[in-house]
């Protein structure tokens, strides 16, 4: 099932593998999503919802799942459920669901605004007696504080069970639901339902892929928990062929997020020192940030940052000074890319380094971002072409409208040209964790340079700068290890010589011993007394020995293929691979067939008497076993171990701390530990599922030049959903200036249905003008029946299409979209809500003609 | 047919009009000719005077041709392989053909007119002179006669043996329309040309009005019979500016009228004779059609 | 042993990358026609917008050699909604009626099957663009010779496929052997076939000569803009010929009969002026 994604168009080469499927095997592709896509025409079903209901039709088909005869029937369901998540596992007693609270969940702060997740907490037994008495290292910090199991009713008819709860959660998604909310006929709904239920179970199973369709939403995190509980009912996670695929925005995002260029993450996801949390010593983060997961391999936390640090700041850094963490920067907020330009607006921020990004074109409130530049000092600018961004302050519509003149914008812009793609060595990593190799073909022209030289520069620079300062603040700067000259070997080649090393870059991203640098095999040899370091643990065996980028290995077979590339973590390809067994270590069928427990083989330990241990879990297709691989599937873990030793034979999910996979999430997200629906922050009708509207702790700006339109304000009826195309590529500065791209789709459009075309007298070819608060833009009319009108709770509801790749620069212009919509997020990753907001349209162009 | 299949570009002021200039001088050519087979000296002034205009009109050809292609300077691709520089000869493409054909009936027209200057003394170089004979006669009036009919015809079989839905719908009787209204506008041409040099006394009228007549109504038939086959795909050339040059330039005043005025003509009393100029303005009139029924039928090819 | 592609559109994905892979090995440009330039950032934009679904091309061309269609078959209720896609382009008839219409000996067919024009030998006299039945061969101002897909003749006569067959993610084109290929079809036509789509039908076994680029339909040729019956034009040349002699014979006898000399005086019905 592809939903929240418009697969065959903007991962065309990936979507090869399901057309592959259907066309080779039989498998059935379904689509579901407002418009009737490129997508939704190679696939057998399509199911038409309109923009931000996901949630209402999941959580309908996770209750018809739960509600059939045959998941209540076949075992397969009940053994994996039972042994693979926490349905059996017993909730808070002064835990309150949205069926008790109209929409809302126990714990809401006076105000409204902010949830307290106490009561969402498991029941749990009584702690365990530590395993050590004093703390000589952080790992013993972690076992003083193992906590009590959590309690379980594995019949699941305890109601505080998970399972209890989370049916009568979903009890009011029906067909009939989705007809009135999704405005998807309910025989459309439920040919979607059965063939999931149909196609999962021992012998088969179901994929769900999404995309930003499902991210980009005030709710985008808890509709792909809403996926994640359907698969996990279903038995379908850690099972070839089943699983929620995310199909990353941008190429290699992947890695951009695994090597966290996000602000709130360290490299291997760890967490950011944050100001704003108890994380004011080392021992005060590791406390903080591992306690609540110590029981997951994220046990292993202290040994990810101890290492981590390492690799930063090499020989400077020591036990004696905490590994330099006191002087690692401490984020102090949300410094994601919406409040940075809101602090941009106010005038808080004085420079900005933009590259290979184009928030003219491509930022929410576009008009907002471009004004908010003007407050800059400065900005440098790295791209392949002059961008909007960079061309705002002489040509943009708020220079030729007058509304900013050139002359009173001090904001000095640099713009430095950049590598193409050919033009840099490195490894992608994709959207399905896969590092693969990239070889540099050509050196770039004149002076254009990769972003790794830049920022390699950059820093040498700065160091240079403050390598005679004495200020404290300084000290992680001066003591940047940042050892990336490249070997002769690797330079000879090229007329660009001071290209940093990509191998070395790579190589202390796997992680090496930090006395010989020889490169780690595996992340199980990370410690934490800062004789290894490593600046990603998940990435480590990607360069399992000196001179060797397994990124760079090509061997494929017709299935896992674990020679092509390397898979982190620890080529894993399919995460959670245990649950591909049963509970006895069995493969569930032999069909289904990955990873299962073999008795007889020779474990490779010897036991006391020095006899060989028997028993291992196995993958004849040589896919990595995400398991401890000599962990019977009967073994008990222990009470007051961590990681690996509190988990026993059967918590497949080894990253929760619970081993199990969360049906109901009891801590990490701030809006709910079940996904319910609210209706997207700007909606043409009110909340037909519960009294709050939407998400009530939704992240807002409620700043001058940001307006909100009310909920079904009848100024803006009309659903907008923006989106991209194959031709083009973002905001459009990589496609719009190539001619070959730009004639494919020259001019920006906007895809409406007949009935509002008629509606409005717009004729298709002609122009027309979409409106927000926000500003007010033209399109070519594109009129579809693709494009269709929904009917929500016996009212028409309208919806267009725009795609936003359009702006002022190249061949092929247009204008910006992104003008249109507002600064709203999701509250746990900040991610704004482009898919799906309200609007007026009108026949004719912006200033009044036809 | 695929209305889909592309209209190849040609401008009426080249193509059309090499059409025309083409079955202007074939027509005269083959009226000279034929009279001289079949009439002899009754015949000679018609003769003498289609030989007469025949090749200059003929050299006006060429550069017609020539100034509407895309590589002109590459014109003698036409007749030799550019790669072998061996004569190029493709029998299944009426363009190949129609150029070699082009190329005897204009050496024939050549002899034809060379021949003309001796035989009225206005050549007296004794090498050319020697050329003047009267069995050479016969053998370029044969030889360049055949070409000539295929000069006039080949440029209907270029068009309708191609996929334009019009032109194909046409086929096959362009070409025949072709051959007809050259005949027309080749006598309408001999017409003009002895009016100029006040030789008219000397035409035998009837004769050739009786051709005339033959020939205008076998092109009206065919103008007609061509509109009809091609039922739902002649549609370009019943609107616009392609139906009132088809309609009323080439149908009324160009075939219908002077018919007219052919036929009264033939119908009058030996006494009454229709006046020299009115001959003239069929003979304009003729020619004018001649014209509009190439460009209205090529240009209506690519709308 | 000729060579040619088999263009499955029952995976087309409507990508277009064919189009561009093609623009980019054989260095095309932009098609002039699409652009205009514009007068405030002085360089050339493009404006070919059509509102025709997703198809902006609108048509083969001197520079677009690949040309993807978007036909959007929905019924007024949607409960029928269908979006084909068909990648068209040069089908390398094997009776090609470009190469037939040639008077120069520019379009000639190489050891390979593929139809290519020597654009050192065409004088762009026009004759075979509308002698193609499926409207593919153009003609370039710039060049002032006529343009369309050479089934990539470099790369096929050094053992490289054709770069559209290379770029398609879904393997809808697939280069080869036409005999390789031709089985490859009848077997994807029965799968689909067995799978209810009656109307599945191969376009190029017969038509023109056999297509050595030869597509797979769902439903009649003619919702795909092709020809049902495509005749190659010179097949009724005998017939125009033929009509044309006739009309030649015609006039002759015509001119036999009026000017004959006769034996007889001629005095009653015809006047001669003195």
């Amino acid at each position: 099932m592809i939903m929240g994604s418009n697969m065959a168009e903007c991962h065309p080469v990936a979507f090869r593998w399901p057309l592959k499927a259907k066309t080779d095997h039989g498998a059935v592709l379904m689509h579901v999503d407002p418009r009737f896509t490129r997508t939704s025409a190679m696939c057998d079903v399509h199911a038409p919802i309109r923009a931000g209901t996901d949630i209402v039709f999941l959580g309908a088909v996770i209750n018809h799942v739960i509600n059939s005869e045959r998941w209540n029937t076949d075992p397969f369901f009940r053994e994996y459920v039972v042994n693979f998540t926490n349905a059996a596992t017993l909730v808070n007693r002064d835990f309150k669901d949205t069926e008790d609270l109209n929409g809302l969940f126990s714990g809401m702060s006076p105000d409204g605004k902010k949830y307290d997740n106490a009561t969402w907490s498991y029941q749990r037994e009584r702690p365990p007696r530590p395993a050590v008495a004093g703390a000589e290292t952080l790992t013993d910090l972690l076992l003083q504080r193992v906590p009590g199991r959590p309690r379980t009713d594995p019949t699941l008819s305890d109601p505080r069970t998970v399972f209890r709860i989370l049916k009568r959660h979903y009890s009011r998604y029906t067909p009939e639901l989705v007809e009135k909310v999704c405005g998807c006929p309910p025989q459309t709904f439920l040919k979607v339902a059965k063939n999931l239920l149909d196609n999962s179970g021992r012998d088969r199973t179901s994929n769900i892929t999404y995309a930003v369709g499902w991210t980009q939403h005030t709710v985008g995190v808890q509709i792909i928990r809403t996926a994640a509980i359907l698969q996990a009912l279903l038995g379908n996670i850690g099972r070839p062929g089943g699983g929620v695929l995310a199909l990353r925005g941008h190429a290699t995002i992947q890695g951009s997020t695994d090597i966290a260029t996000l602000y709130h993450s360290l490299p291997g996801y760890l967490n950011m020192p944050d100001a704003r949390k108890a994380h004011d010593t080392f021992r005060d983060f590791v406390l903080t940030e591992a306690v609540p997961v110590a029981t997951s391999y994220w046990g292993n936390y202290p040994k990810f940052a101890v290492s981590y640090f390492k690799a930063q700041f090499g020989d400077a850094a020591t036990k004696e000074n905490d590994y330099g963490y006191d002087y690692h920067p401490k984020i102090t907020g949300d410094h994601s890319h919406l409040p940075m330009f809101v602090d941009m607006m106010a005038g808080k921020i004085k420079g900005f380094l933009v590259m290979g990004q184009n928030p003219a074109v491509g930022g929410q409130n576009a008009r907002f971002q471009r004004k908010a530049l003007a407050k800059l000092d400065w900005m440098v600018v790295r791209d392949l072409y002059e961008t909007e961004t960079s061309a705002f302050w002489r040509n943009s519509p708020e220079i030729r409208s007058g509304e900013l003149k050139s002359a009173d914008i001090k904001t000095e812009v640099f713009f430095l040209p950049a590598a193409g793609l050919p033009e840099m060595e490195g490894t992608f990593t994709n959207t399905q964790r896969l590092i693969q190799k990239h070889d540099k073909a050509v050196d770039p022209p004149g002076d254009a340079r990769s972003d790794t030289w830049f920022s390699w520069h950059l820093g040498k620079r700065l160091k240079a700068l403050y390598a005679d300062s004495k200020h404290e603040r300084d000290w992680a700067i001066r003591n940047l290890l940042w050892d990336y000259d490249p070997e002769p070997a690797e330079a000879a080649h090229w007329r660009i010589k001071d290209e940093p090393s990509a191998y070395k870059i790579l190589k202390e991203i796997n992680g090496y011993t930090f006395a010989d640098r020889k490169p780690l095999p595996t992340f199980a040899v990370l410690k934490e007394d800062g004789s290894t370091a490593c600046g990603a643990w998940i990435y480590t065996g990607v360069v399992p020995e000196e001179g060797v980028n397994r990124g760079g290995s090509r061997k494929a077979d017709d299935w896992i293929s674990p020679g092509w590339g390397f898979a982190w973590p620890a080529n894993r390809h399919i995460m959670y691979n245990r649950a591909s067994a049963d509970s006895r270590g069995n493969p569930w069928s032999d069909r289904k067939k990955l990873v299962y427990w073999d008795p007889a083989a020779d474990s490779g330990t010897k036991d006391a008497a020095g006899k060989p241990v028997f028993g291992k879990w196995v993958a004849p297709s040589g896919e990595g076993i995400d398991f401890q691989p000599t962990k019977a599937p009967g073994f008990k873990g222990r009470e007051n171990g961590l990681g690996f030793d509190w988990l026993s034979g059967n918590d497949a999910f080894i990253m929760r701390p619970d081993g199990k996979a969360w049906l109901f999430a009891p801590a990490g997200l701030v809006d709910g530990p079940l996904p319910a629906h609210y209706e997207p922050y700007e909606s043409p009708v009110e909340n037909l599922v519960y009294g709050q509207q939407s998400n009530p702790v939704a992240k807002v700006w409620n700043v001058d030049g940001n307006p909100y339109h009310k909920v079904a304000d009848p100024s803006y009826p009309i659903v907008v959903s923006t989106y991209r195309l194959t031709e083009h590529h973002l905001s459009g500065t990589m496609s719009r200036n190539l001619p070959w791209l730009a004639e494919l789709m020259p001019e920006l459009f906007c895809e409406i249905s007949p009935e509002l075309a008629a509606e409005k007298g717009i004729r298709n070819g002609g122009y027309v003008t979409i409106r927000t608060a926000r500003a007010e833009i033209e399109a070519r009319a594109l009129v579809t029946r693709r494009m269709r009108p929904f009917r929500i709770g016996g009212k028409v509801v309208h919806e267009i299409g725009l795609p936003w790749h359009w702006g002022w620069q190249g061949s092929a212009n247009g204008d910006v979209v992104n003008n249109l919509s507002s600064l709203v997020a999701d509250p746990n990753v900040s991610i704004h809500e482009g898919k799906v907001f309200t609007c007026d349209v009108r026949a004719g162009r912006k200033g009044g003609a036809a | 047919m695929n209305p889909e299949v592309h209209a190849p570009g040609w401008e009426w002021y080249y193509v059309a009009m090499y059409f025309f200039v083409g079955g202007v001088s074939a027509g005269a050519y083959v009226i000279a000719s034929l009279a001289e087979l079949f009439g002899g000296e009754k015949h000679r002034e018609v003769s003498r005077t289609g030989y007469f205009i025949a090749f200059p009109l003929i050299l006006l050809a060429p550069p017609l041709l020539i100034a509407d292609l895309g590589r002109p300077e590459r014109f003698w691709h036409l007749m030799l392989y550019a790669r072998s520089g061996f004569p190029s000869f493709n029998i299944q493409s009426p363009l190949s053909v129609g150029s070699w054909a082009l190329l005897v009936y204009g050496v024939m027209a050549l002899l034809s007119f060379l021949d003309n200057m001796v035989e009225e003394g206005k050549v007296r170089n004794a090498p050319f002179a020697r050329f003047y004979d009267r069995r050479p006669r016969k053998v370029y009036a044969v030889v360049g006669s055949a070409a000539g009919f295929f000069v006039a015809g080949y440029t209907g079989v270029v068009l309708d043996v191609t996929a334009r839905p019009l032109w194909a719908a046409t086929d096959p009787l362009v070409g025949a329309l072709f051959v007809a209204s050259s005949a027309s506008t080749g006598a309408a041409a001999i017409f003009l040309t002895m009016a100029a040099y006040k030789t008219l006394p000397k035409l035998h009228r009837a004769a050739f009005e009786r051709f005339d007549r033959f020939v205008m109504i076998l092109e009206l038939a065919l103008a007609l019979a061509v509109v009809l086959i091609a039922g739902k795909y002649a549609a370009p050339l019943l609107r616009g500016i392609n139906a009132t040059m088809f309609w009323g330039g080439a149908v009324l005043a160009g075939t219908i009228v002077p018919l007219a005025a052919n036929w009264f003509a033939g119908r009058s009393a030996p006494g009454d004779r229709i006046s020299d100029n009115i001959v003239v303005l069929m003979a304009v009139l003729v020619l004018l059609g001649g014209a509009l029924l190439r460009i209205s039928l090529v240009q209506a090819g690519q709308v | 042993m000729a060579k040619g592609m088999f263009v499955d559109t029952s995976v087309c994905i409507g990508c277009k990358a064919c189009q561009v892979a093609c623009k980019e090995w054989n260095g095309l440009q932009g098609e002039p026609a699409h652009f205009r330039n514009d007068p405030v950032s002085m360089r050339p934009v493009a404006v070919n917008f059509t509102g025709n679904s997703y198809d902006n091309t609108g048509a083969l061309g001197a520079t677009d050699w690949r040309h993807v269609r978007f036909i959007e078959r929905f019924s007024e209720d949607r409960s029928r909604a269908r979006w084909y896609f068909s990648s068209d382009s040069c089908k390398h008839c094997g009776d090609a009626g470009c190469l037939n219409a040639c008077p120069t000996g520019a379009i000639i067919r190489t050891g390979l099957g593929n139809v290519t024009v020597q654009q050192d030998v065409c004088i762009g006299c026009k004759y075979c663009i509308p002698s193609c039945p499926f409207g593919v061969i153009s003609f370039s101002e710039g060049t002032g010779t006529v343009h369309k897909c050479t089934l990539c003749n470099d790369r096929i006569h050094n053992g490289l496929g054709t770069a559209c067959a290379k770029a398609c993610p879904t393997n809808s084109i697939r280069y080869g052997d036409v005999a390789d290929l031709r089985r490859a079809a009848n077997a994807r036509l029965e799968r689909l076939k067995s799978l209810g789509y009656g109307q599945a039908n191969i376009y190029g076994y017969d038509e023109a000569g056999g297509l050595n680029v030869f597509y797979l339909f769902l439903e009649p040729p003619a919702v795909y803009g092709q020809p049902e019956r495509p005749v190659v034009p010179q097949r009724r040349l005998p017939g125009a010929s033929a009509a044309t002699i006739a009309g030649a014979v015609a006039v002759g006898v015509a001119a036999l009969v009026c000017f004959r000399e006769r034996g007889q005086a001629e005095g009653k019905d015809e006047e001669v002026d003195k």
